[in-house]
This record gives C-alpha cells, sequence and structure tokens, in this order.
C-alpha cells in the first residue's frame, strides 16, 4: 500500500514535473523563432501606379529577405488614410517600423522618428547630390528625420489640338500669356479648369507658386512674421481673379481633386494643374485624349518660376524595436540597384530627388514627363520661404491661402480676402 | 441514524453562510444595481472615457505624436477669435435647422401618405427606406455626379429650357453649396422620419377618427385635432435625434464638398478633423468639437423638459 502510494506520488510529481516544463517549451518556442527570424513593417500608401507597389512584395521584399533572412512586411494604406494610420502608429508606439511620408508627415511626427542623417548624406555623396527640394522636405531643426525619395510634381498640364486652334504651339511662358490663351480658348468654348475648392493637392499646387511667383508669401523666413498682406499678394491676387473670371468654368470654386481628372476626360477643359496621373489615366482610358495632351512647367511671374514640392520620404519609428535592422534595410534600399529598379516600374511618376538620376533612362520613356526633372529645382513646401512647421500644417488644413484666391475670384475685394487671411494666419503663427 | 446525523449540520452551516448573500441579492437595490453595473461599465467605457478624454485633450496643446501641456481655455480662446469659427458654426445651425425641419415636415407627409391604402404598398414602404440605407459616401457620390454641371440631369434639363450653359454651379456657388447639401441630407433622413412616424400613425385608434367624423370634422381638422397631438411625443424623440445626427454630420460634407466653396458648407465636425487629422493640433481640433456640445445640451434639456410636461 505504501509502496503504492509512494509510486503514484512520484509519478504525479513526474507528470506534474514533464507538464510544466512541456509548456514552457511551447511557450518559448514562438518567441525563439521570432528572434531568429525578424520582420520589418514597411508602411506605404496605395501607389496610382500598381506596379510600384506590386516591385517591393515580388521583388523588393524577398530579395532582401534572401540576403539577411529578415522578412519585409509591406504593408498598404488606401489613398488619404496614411496621415491617420501614422498617428495611430506614433500614438499608441506599435504597428509599423518604417512609414512612408507624404508632404507633411517628417513635421508633424519628427519626434517620433529617427535621425537618419547618416544614412541620407552617404546616400547623397554616392548618387550626385540631394536636391534642395528633398532637404526641404526632411530637415526637422537641421535633423534628417526621412530619407527623401521622390516628388509627386504638380504641373500644367495643356490640350496641344485646342491651344493650337488659337495659335500656340508651346506652352505660354508667363502666367499673362497664359491669361491671353485662357481668354480665347474660353470664347471657343474649351475654358481652363484649375482647382479653387476643398481638395488636398491640386488647389495648393498652383496658387501657392502663383503667389511666390509675384512675390508673395505666407509667413517670412524667420517663420514667425506673418507677411501676406503685402502689395506683391495683391497683385497675385488681382491676376487670379480675373484668370478665374475670363479663363475658367465657375464650377471649379467647389472642384476637389478628382473634379478636374473628371473635365479632362470629359474634354471640357483645356488646361489644367495636377499630377502626371492625368497622363497616365488618358493613356490608359482615353487613348485620343492622351494624344493632345501635353504637359509644361508652371508660367512664371515678375519674381521668377515655381513649384509646389509634394515629396514622399521614409522615416523609421523611434520607438520600433528593430530600428538598427530598419536601418540597414533603408540603407539597402537606397543603394541604387533596387533603388533604380524601384523608380523604373513607376516610370517617372516618382521624380527622384536624386541628382544622379537626371538623366536616368526612364526619362526617355515619356518625354512629356520631362518637365516634372525640370521642375524640381524650383520646387518648394507650401509656406516657403519659412521652414516646415506645425503652424504651416495648420494653415494648409485650414486652406487659408486657397480660400483668400477662392473668395477673391468669387467676388471679394482683393483688400478684404487678404485682411482674413491676414487674421488667420496670426492666429495660427500665435505661438511660433 | 448516523449518516444523516453526521451530515446535516453541514448542510445546515452551507446555508447559514450563503443566506446573507441570498437576502442580499433578495434586496431590489443591489439586484438591481447589479444588472445595471454591465451596461455602466459599458457606457463608462465607451462613452465616458472618449468623452472625458476629449474634455481633457481640449484643455491642452497636444500636437499629434507629442505630450501635451496644459493651456486652460487657451484653444476656446482662440477659436473665438477664428473668423472661420464663427462662420461654420453659423453654417451648422443653418444647415441643421433648415434640414430639420424639411425632414420634419417631409416626413409626416411621407409618414400620412404611406398609411394610405393603396397598392403594393408594402413595396413601396421597403424601397423608401433605400436612400437611409445606402451607405452614405456612396449616395453622396452618386450625388456628386449629379451634381456636376457636366453630367448633372438637372443641369441639362435647365439648358434644354433656355438656361444659358451650363447651368448653376452647385457646388462651386456658397449659397447653392449649402443648398445642395441641405438637400442631400434631407434626402436622406427623410425615410428615418417617415417610417418612424408611420410607425406611430398606426397607433392612433380608429375609433377617434371615427368620432371625429361624426362630430363633423374635415380631413385637415382630423389630422390637426386627432393625429397632430397624438403623435407630437414621436415627432419630439425623431427631431431629438435628427438634430444630434445632423449637427454632428461629416460624411457627406467631407466626401461632397470638404467644407468648400471658402468654407461654405464647412461644419463643425469637419472643421475639427481638419484641425485635428489635417494639421495635427489634437487639443484645438478637440475644443472645435466641444463647441457643439452646449447647443446640443441646451436643446435636448429643453426638448426633455418640454416632453415630460406634456
Amino acid at each position: 500500500m505504501t509502496k503504492r502510494a509512494t509510486s503514484s506520488a512520484t509519478s504525479r510529481r513526474r507528470f506534474l514535473k514533464l507538464a510544466t516544463a512541456g509548456t514552457a517549451v511551447v511557450l518559448s518556442k514562438p518567441q525563439l523563432a521570432r528572434a531568429q527570424s525578424k520582420t520589418i513593417t514597411f508602411l506605404h500608401e496605395s501607389s496610382f501606379i500598381k506596379p510600384f507597389d506590386e516591385y517591393v512584395q515580388n521583388v523588393l521584399a524577398p530579395a532582401y529577405q534572401k540576403q539577411t533572412g529578415i522578412k519585409v512586411n509591406y504593408e498598404i494604406t488606401s489613398v488619404g488614410s496614411l496621415p491617420t494610420r501614422i498617428s495611430t502608429v506614433a500614438e499608441t508606439g506599435s504597428g509599423a517600423d518604417v512609414t512612408m511620408n507624404g508632404l507633411l508627415q517628417v513635421i508633424q511626427f519628427g519626434e517620433k522618428y529617427l535621425d537618419v542623417g547618416d544614412i541620407a548624406e552617404d546616400v547623397g555623396k554616392a548618387q550626385g547630390g540631394w536636391y534642395d527640394a528633398g532637404k526641404e522636405a526632411v530637415l526637422v531643426n537641421g535633423k534628417w528625420k526621412a530619407i527623401p525619395f521622390s516628388n509627386i510634381g504638380q504641373l500644367m498640364n495643356w490640350r496641344t489640338d485646342w491651344f493650337q486652334e488659337v495659335g500656340v504651339k508651346t506652352f505660354p511662358e508667363t502666367w499673362e500669356e497664359l491669361y491671353e490663351v485662357g481668354k480665347k480658348l474660353k470664347a471657343k468654348d474649351h475654358p481652363f479648369g484649375f482647382e479653387l475648392g476643398h481638395g488636398f493637392g491640386d488647389n495648393h499646387g498652383w496658387l501657392y507658386p502663383l503667389l511666390w511667383s509675384y512675390g508673395g508669401a505666407e509667413v517670412a523666413a524667420d517663420g514667425k512674421t506673418v507677411v501676406i498682406d503685402s502689395d506683391e499678394t495683391a497683385r497675385a491676387v488681382d491676376f487670379a481673379r480675373k484668370f478665374f473670371k475670363d479663363t475658367m468654368l465657375p464650377d471649379v470654386l467647389g472642384w476637389t481633386d478628382v473634379s478636374n481628372n473628371k473635365a479632362w476626360m470629359a474634354e471640357q477643359i483645356s488646361c489644367t494643374n495636377n499630377a502626371e496621373s492625368i497622363l497616365w489615366f488618358a493613356k490608359r482610358e482615353f487613348p485620343e485624349i492622351g494624344k493632345v495632351t501635353a504637359q509644361a512647367m508652371n508660367p512664371a511671374g515678375p519674381k521668377g518660376r515655381f513649384h509646389l514640392l509634394n515629396s514622399i520620404s521614409h522615416s523609421i519609428f523611434s520607438f520600433s524595436p528593430v530600428r538598427e535592422e530598419a536601418r540597414a534595410f533603408m540603407r539597402w534600399l537606397m543603394e541604387p540597384q533596387q533603388l533604380s529598379g524601384w523608380y523604373d516600374v513607376a516610370e517617372t511618376y516618382y521624380q527622384p530627388l536624386l541628382h544622379a538620376y537626371d538623366n536616368a533612362p526612364m526619362w526617355n520613356i515619356e518625354p512629356r514627363n520631362l518637365p516634372y526633372r525640370d521642375a524640381l529645382g524650383s520646387a518648394h513646401l507650401p509656406g516657403w520661404p519659412a521652414p516646415a512647421s506645425r503652424h504651416l500644417a495648420e494653415s494648409v488644413a485650414k486652406y487659408v491661402v486657397v480660400d483668400m484666391f477662392a473668395k477673391a475670384c468669387a467676388g471679394t475685394p482683393t483688400k478684404d480676402v487678404i485682411k482674413s487671411a491676414e487674421a488667420q494666419l496670426k492666429g495660427i503663427y500665435r505661438s511660433a | 441514524m448516523t449518516f444523516v446525523s453526521q451530515h446535516v449540520p453541514a448542510v445546515r452551516r452551507t446555508a447559514d453562510r450563503r443566506a446573507p448573500l441570498k437576502t442580499l441579492l433578495d434586496r431590489e437595490a443591489v439586484f438591481s444595481w447589479l444588472l445595471m453595473a454591465l451596461p455602466l461599465l459599458f457606457l463608462a467605457s465607451l462613452v465616458g472615457y472618449p468623452f472625458v478624454y476629449g474634455l481633457l485633450l481640449s484643455l491642452q496643446d497636444r500636437p499629434v505624436a507629442q505630450t501635451g501641456t496644459f493651456v486652460g481655455f487657451q484653444n476656446f480662446v482662440v477659436n473665438f477669435h477664428d473668423p472661420v469659427f464663427w462662420q461654420v458654426a453659423v453654417n451648422t445651425f443653418i444647415y441643421t435647422g433648415v434640414a430639420t425641419l424639411l425632414k420634419m415636415v417631409g416626413g409626416l407627409c411621407l409618414a400620412v401618405a404611406m398609411n394610405q391604402h393603396f397598392r403594393m404598398k408594402n413595396l413601396v414602404r421597403a424601397l423608401l427606406l433605400l436612400p437611409f440605407i445606402v451607405p452614405t459616401v456612396l449616395s453622396t457620390v452618386a450625388w456628386m455626379w449629379m451634381l456636376d454641371p457636366a453630367f448633372s440631369v438637372v443641369n441639362r434639363l435647365l439648358v434644354a429650357f433656355g438656361w444659358p450653359k451650363p447651368g448653376p454651379s452647385w457646388l462651386g456657388d456658397p449659397t447653392l453649396a449649402m443648398i445642395s447639401i441641405i438637400i442631400i441630407n434631407t434626402w436622406r433622413g427623410l425615410p428615418f422620419y417617415g417610417i418612424t412616424l408611420l410607425a406611430g400613425l398606426q397607433t392612433v385608434p380608429p375609433e377617434l377618427y371615427e368620432a371625429a367624423t361624426i362630430d363633423g370634422a374635415g380631413g385637415w381638422q382630423r389630422f390637426r385635432f386627432v393625429t397632430l397631438p397624438l403623435l407630437r411625443p414621436i415627432i419630439l424623440i425623431v427631431t431629438l435625434f435628427s438634430i444630434i445626427f445632423t449637427f454632428a454630420d461629416f460624411q457627406l460634407v467631407y466626401v461632397l464638398t470638404h467644407g468648400g466653396p471658402q468654407n461654405a458648407t464647412n461644419l463643425f465636425a469637419t472643421y475639427a478633423f481638419d484641425i485635428a487629422m489635417g494639421a495635427g493640433q489634437l487639443g484645438l481640433g478637440a475644443s472645435v468639437a466641444l463647441a457643439m456640445l452646449p447647443a446640443l445640451a441646451v436643446l435636448i434639456v429643453a426638448l426633455t423638459i418640454y416632453m415630460r410636461r406634456n
């Protein structure tokens, strides 16, 4: 009896031991596995050019895993949802390791990004140097908070056949010349269509350059002094009013970003300001329109020619558990072999901000896209000449400059629209 | 016997131990609170927490992804001096007021019409709900096409009748844009009113109409003195809900105009979203969103008091 009891007690103890050990093994196994194969989550907004995303999924990520054993999880967010997604990741401190940035995210989330100056500077040295615009988009308080990737330029898109009807074969050089052509074209029922409503990009895309080309700016280079109330701004506003009245469809005041594309494909307008996508889409879906679509740099004003910088860059979250691996990945990704392959699949939709690509073969695929390269030298973030700041982001989100022009076009006197823009800007730059 | 004597005390002991718990549960106050606990917890975590968090945010200078600093009522002061904030406030009141009135009158007419007997009544009633069922974003995109002068069925008709080409710019003109969003909101919200009031209409006892008819009441008098008083509580409830929904409307404006042209259609919800998510100023955005609260609270309290009195 005693012997049996002892043996059963032993076996129970053994069972418990085994069970505990087994559980420990089971629990620890995934951790071991995780430690062996690390994963970098790479957040990106869904691209207008499908092969661009596929290239990462099918070529770059597998190649990197083969080389290093580190898996790259390319997570795509829908168009427009990237800022919200980055907000969530930055606020919760998890969800992604590397992210793409749009126009203003580097400023907004800079505190949560690693300084990647070492990588960016090495890449610049090796590949012909960065465009100034590239630096302008990613430097926060003098630190590289992202590695520039490209610009998605906003340029003039025009109908060659209708321009020819009024005797114009090359795109006008100045805003005034464009205005004269526009008047003739509107009389022939081929008006212009430039967005003056609350979209995301096609409004800022031409209104900031217009303001700059007349010598105006919303804030001085110190990033504090509001300087919108100037004769230069007044001249730009006066020009916009007559440009709207005599060349455009009245509906542009209510347009959002889809509207000018829709109007272009419906053959309603003869000139607009948009990204390369309008030509891409026309060539694919409406080849007849594609044939007569050309692109040009923004016209010049009395103070020169300007473009809006609509940059894309990549940052590493400072809280990422695989920071060092992410750094190594970014270094690898920015090597010419990987980078040029990635640019190539999108042809020139993404315009490199490295001078080594100024004469890359991809520019020969569609020569009509060349102005997007030439515009890089005069591209700036909205709010220029002030450095990018959270105040600038607020001014953009509140459509201060867009609405200043739009109100004038709708009939409000120049003085009044500038005064109300000034009041708004002073509120926004209150704590600068 | 031995068996029983050994076990009975044990049973009694257990019963004694359970007794206080049982009596405790028997007490109505305790039991009802116990039943309420889960829903209360649910409310506190899903409604209370975000609300309190929003309140705290509105008192901070809190850029996204950065730690906030307490600034008291500074955000509200900034809003007070922001001309667009006041424009947004006026827009929201006009939008809510006109759309709710249209929905109330239209919904009542719809309910009375649907309460008649006609062929395929049930099918028509079901179809009426369509605007309410279709996801807002989807129906708004359809309206976007209908309001585009180049494709608009309305504009084509107007032009055909001699209106100068290309017809009115529905979303480009500030007044027309406001009218457009009010019309779309009314179109979308009408079925909610209509069906709810229809349900109310069907609870009105037919004897009352018979009695009124015998007393010599005509159609309008029957509606004015029988239908309307009986429907009043339901009208009030539906109006209350409708005002809350309309006041905080977001999707329709965000998709259709994004607050344009020149902020003519910007509402509290869209403006707050642009500041919080677009500009990354979570504190300022929260303060704009909270500015809706006093107006809504006064309205809700007033309506509730009115309903209790009646």
